[in-house]
């Protein structure tokens, strides 16, 4: 970042804005924040309150009532996950799951983003395209095509086949480490996005000492960025270890074909086979996620206690030179490749081939001559431009009041005003409700309150805005964690308010955090299901209840054409926003 | 189309024209909704369908044709049968329905008991069989589904394809054979099949002795468990649709399917709403649905229609017509059934 704005080009001086150095400025800045208006944390509680309680009513509620006795309150849900025999066996599969593919999404989307921000790598911009691209592409075609291509039947195993002679597979994808690559796959983009912002701001002056002093990249990596990076990159696989105990589709779509069972696929697929759907056990197994996630958040809330020595925005001019990588870039674009190949050629490729089918085939000679246009021809002649406006402007709102929000709460937060931590517990309590419970929930409160808005895309907004809180809010705060109160302090003593320091400093120099965050929330909010399907009305229908619909007929032939479709205007809309902001914050930041 | 048909005899076939006719009339009179009906239908304009079936395979269609014939709009709200009984009892309770009719595969003895629905007894389903019929007529039968095993004839050779329930239990087929894990078009039919069927103690010794078999249970539709048949991932599926398996193999795909005697026969149902926003609009949109001209375009959708005078695309794809036995699975008997069967599975497949 070359920041030759006027107001940050003071005197670049190390020292001061090293680690051992900020704890004595952060103590200054509290006390000047805590004359920050109060009425801004009354309000985001509030706020915040009015959105996370009711869903939290209806978990607690439902998870103590039972189907066979709906009129008294009882432990029996409870009782039943926990006495069951395999729950321990279950929970180990689970946490051997979630951490795994944690572990495996950040691997690859720290690597990804610190090749693609802070390094001199060939063809670095691939590594955004590949998580826009993916984030763009429905969840359930991009898990069946993966399977479609690692399967028994696919490609790979196929050609195994034929060179060996075995009648066996050469891997088996419905297995732990089939279930955590594909799991960790699908979480990726989302690490990548947010290191890669954090990446940028970065302030590389620690770097440059290390380098000065003769550290190799590696060891500077090691021993500087990664430890700079910490507070996020724990915070991130806090975040994706809950998400993926909570995952159901990888486990089932995956895990179950090959009888490996985590705690969603054991308790959930047998919630689903009652009728009515007993809600009931869903809800007390949330509850006992709540308890484990509060016991994490705790761990992080000590980890993270030292955030501000991690302070790398300053008043101070800074300049990230990329680490040159020498002969390796050649190796590092090389990774970048083969993570676009893997994460977008492949389910792609493999989901052009199934459009052009008229029913599933594998790859084979044979099956060219039966290649025709059908399903392009069948989506496009199709009612679905309704749908489309329907789902835009739903995950248009739900990303930008997210990100409205989640600025104001992280900004209470990282600067420890009054209410800090109550909002910092409230913007998490999202991450627990399953997505048909937080619809439920939702559908209640609609349909109990007396206003005409049940049915209506504001109702599916604002469950949107519930769902994705955690994460806005781990966008914006890696973003703020790094800025110094020192600007503020600056403005204020020039009598700026804080909605005009809001406006003119911090969501300027964290537009590409706010970036990253409302991409990933508009992404993500147009093809989840399981929360859209409850709370759309008659008229309001998104895309995504249709190609569940076409996934769920096995008009998959025609949901690879519908979806392909719908994932390239979603990635040029994603680009478009990503190209035309990043130049408007470029130009504010007086990048080049 | 009754009207069209009666026409056109009544030209060319003289003097037997008038006797023609008049049954005619008297046919189409029964099977055509009171003036009365349609005006009030017509007053309210819209009508909203909360349904289970496909949108674009059929919802879509039955919609055009009834605007076209009444001028009335559709709107419709599409869940599976767990998403449908949460909305549809979340509305009743908070008295805000939006819709006017349903449409359910499994779970409408909880609508029913919780005053989700309105008894309506049509006029155009006065010659369906008892059996498609609810007595209190809280709902009837739109549609049939037949499920039965289905299987990729390239890696299943036609001569040694399993034909009968006993056949599965032959060893080779052991890790060979998939399914959905609940549904009628899943496990919990496949269960409930076999005990109404065998009866209660041989059942139950069939199932333990299938449960040797390892069957892979995987969470998709039937209809994407036979897409993963033909696209080779595993040699059988159990319980699939086998119209699906025939509309694939017509356009080339390597599978057939397997009339294992008694396949499984259950039922598409609709139903009145209570308190819906536009009654008569409903009312006459299930007329409509069950009517001659309703039920055909069922069948051109490659749906197997209710009504036994509108015969299926392919009659062989049915017991009545194609010459095997089938089980029908009431929703009586599911309501009854489905705990049981579902503890069955979690005992024996699990």
């Amino acid at each position: 970042m070359r920041a030759t704005n006027t107001a940050m080009t003071a005197s670049v001086d190390i020292a001061s804005t090293s680690g051992t150095l900020a704890g004595p400025l952060m103590a200054r800045a509290s006390s000047t924040t805590r004359g920050q208006p109060v009425a801004l944390a009354v309000g985001l509680v509030v706020v915040l309150l009015v959105l996370v309680v009711p869903p939290l009513f209806v978990l607690i509620q439902s998870s103590l009532l039972t189907q066979a006795d709906p009129d008294h309150w009882s432990l029996e849900n409870f009782a039943a996950i926990l006495g069951s025999r395999r729950f321990l066996a279950t929970l180990w599969y689970s946490v051997q799951f979630s951490a795994g593919s944690a572990a495996f999404a950040l691997l690859l989307g720290w690597s990804a983003a610190w090749l693609a921000e802070r390094t001199n790598t060939p063809l670095r911009s691939l590594a955004y395209l590949t998580a826009i691209m993916s984030l763009g592409t429905p969840f359930i075609l991009y898990v069946s095509a993966w399977l479609l291509f690692f399967g028994k039947a696919g490609p790979i195993n196929q050609l195994y086949r034929e060179l060996t002679g075995h009648v066996d597979v050469l891997f088996n994808i419905y297995s732990m480490p089939g279930m955590i690559v594909v799991e960790g796959f699908l979480w990726s983009p989302f690490a990548f996005l947010l290191v890669g912002a954090t990446l940028r701001n970065a302030n590389p002056d620690l770097e440059e000492v290390a380098r000065v002093s003769g550290a190799s990249v590696w060891q500077t990596v090691k021993r500087v960025t990664l430890r700079q990076s910490l507070p996020s990159i724990m915070a991130l696989a806090m975040l994706v270890f809950i998400r993926t105990m909570e995952a159901f589709e990888v486990p089932a779509l995956v895990g179950m074909p090959g009888r490996l069972f985590v705690l969603t696929t054991d308790i959930y697929s047998s919630m689903a086979a009652k009728s009515p759907p007993d809600t009931g056990g869903a809800s007390a197994l949330s509850i006992i996620m709540l308890l484990l996630v509060l016991v994490l958040l705790y761990v992080y809330g000590r980890l993270s206690r030292n955030a501000e020595r991690f302070v790398t925005v300053t008043g101070k001019n800074f300049r990230a030179r990329p680490f040159d990588l020498g002969r390796f870039r050649y190796v590092a674009t090389a990774l970048l490749a083969m993570n676009f190949i893997l994460l977008i050629v492949v389910p792609i490729a493999t989901l052009i081939w199934i459009s052009l089918l008229p029913f599933f085939q594998p790859f084979s000679i044979k099956a060219l001559s039966l290649l025709t246009l059908d399903n392009y021809r069948n989506v496009l002649a199709s009612a679905y431009v309704d749908l489309a406006i329907n789902t835009l402007s739903m995950s248009f709102g739900a990303a930008t009041v997210a990100t409205f929000i989640t600025l104001l709460a992280a900004w209470v937060v990282v600067r420890r005003a009054t209410g800090g931590w109550l909002i910092e517990r409230l913007t998490l309590i999202p991450l627990i409700f399953p997505g048909l419970i937080l619809g439920l929930a939702v559908m209640e409160l609609f349909l109990q309150i007396p206003l005409p808005l049940y049915g209506t895309l504001f109702v599916l907004i604002w469950a949107f805005v519930i769902n994705y809180l955690p994460y806005s809010m781990r966008y914006t705060t890696s973003g703020l964690l790094q800025i110094h109160p020192e600007l503020e302090e600056a403005a204020t003593i020039c009598g700026a308010s804080s909605l005009t320091i809001m406006r003119l400093i911090l969501a300027p120099l964290i537009a590409p955090a706010l970036l990253a965050g409302w991409l990933f929330i508009f992404l993500m909010s147009s093809r989840v299901l399981s929360l859209a399907i409850l709370l759309a009305g008659p008229r309001t229908q998104p895309v995504s209840v249709a190609m569940y619909d076409l996934w769920n007929n096995g008009q998959g032939t025609e949901l690879a054409a519908l979806g392909l479709m719908w994932s390239a205007l979603m990635t040029a809309i994603a680009m478009i926003f990503y190209l035309v902001t990043r130049r408007f914050s470029g130009g504010l930041l007086g990048q080049a | 189309m009754p009207n069209g048909t009666c026409f056109d005899h009544r030209g060319s076939l003289g003097s037997t024209a008038f006797g023609l006719a008049l049954l005619c009339a008297i046919v189409t009179a029964k099977a055509e909704p009171s003036q009365e009906l349609i005006a009030a239908a017509k007053k309210e304009g819209t009508v909203t369908w909360y349904t289970n079936l496909i949108v674009e395979q059929i919802v879509r269609p039955l919609g055009a044709a009834f605007e076209k014939k009444y001028g009335i709009k559709m709107a419709y709200w599409r869940g599976d049968g767990a998403e449908l009984n949460l909305k549809l009892l979340g509305e009743a309770r908070a008295r805000r329905v939006q819709g006017d009719i349903y449409s359910i595969g499994i779970g409408v003895d909880s609508l029913i008991k919780a005053g989700v629905t309105e008894p309506y007894d049509p006029v155009n389903a006065k010659g369906f069989p008892a059996e498609y019929k609810d007595p209190a007529h809280h709902w009837i039968a739109s549609n049939i589904y037949i499920n039965t095993p289905g299987y990729n004839t390239s890696l299943v050779q036609k001569s040694e394809a399993p034909r009968t329930y006993e056949a599965l239990l032959d060893p080779k087929w052991k890790g060979k054979m998939a399914w959905k894990r609940n549904d009628i078009s899943g496990a919990q039919g496949f269960i409930g099949n076999i005990l109404s069927s065998m009866g209660e103690e041989k059942g139950i010794a069939y199932l333990r002795r299938l449960s040797e078999q390892n069957i892979i249970s995987v969470n998709a539709s039937a209809r994407a468990i036979l897409d993963q048949v033909m696209a080779g991932e595993y040699p059988i599926a159990l319980q699939i649709f086998n119209n699906h398996a025939e509309i694939s193999a017509k356009k080339g795909a390597p599978v057939d399917w397997l009339p294992m005697e008694p396949v499984t026969v259950s039922l598409n149902i609709i139903g009145l709403l209570r308190g819906g926003p536009s009654p008569n609009a409903g009312k006459l949109l299930i007329e409509f649905m069950l009517s001659k001209e309703g039920q055909q375009v069922f069948r051109e959708r490659d749906y197997y229609p209710a009504d036994p005078e509108v015969p299926a695309k392919i009659p062989d794809l049915l017991p009545a017509t194609g010459g095997f036995k089938g089980n029908v699975m009431s929703p009586a008997m599911i309501a009854n059934g489905l705990d049981r069967w579902t503890r069955l599975y979690d005992e024996l497949f699990k």
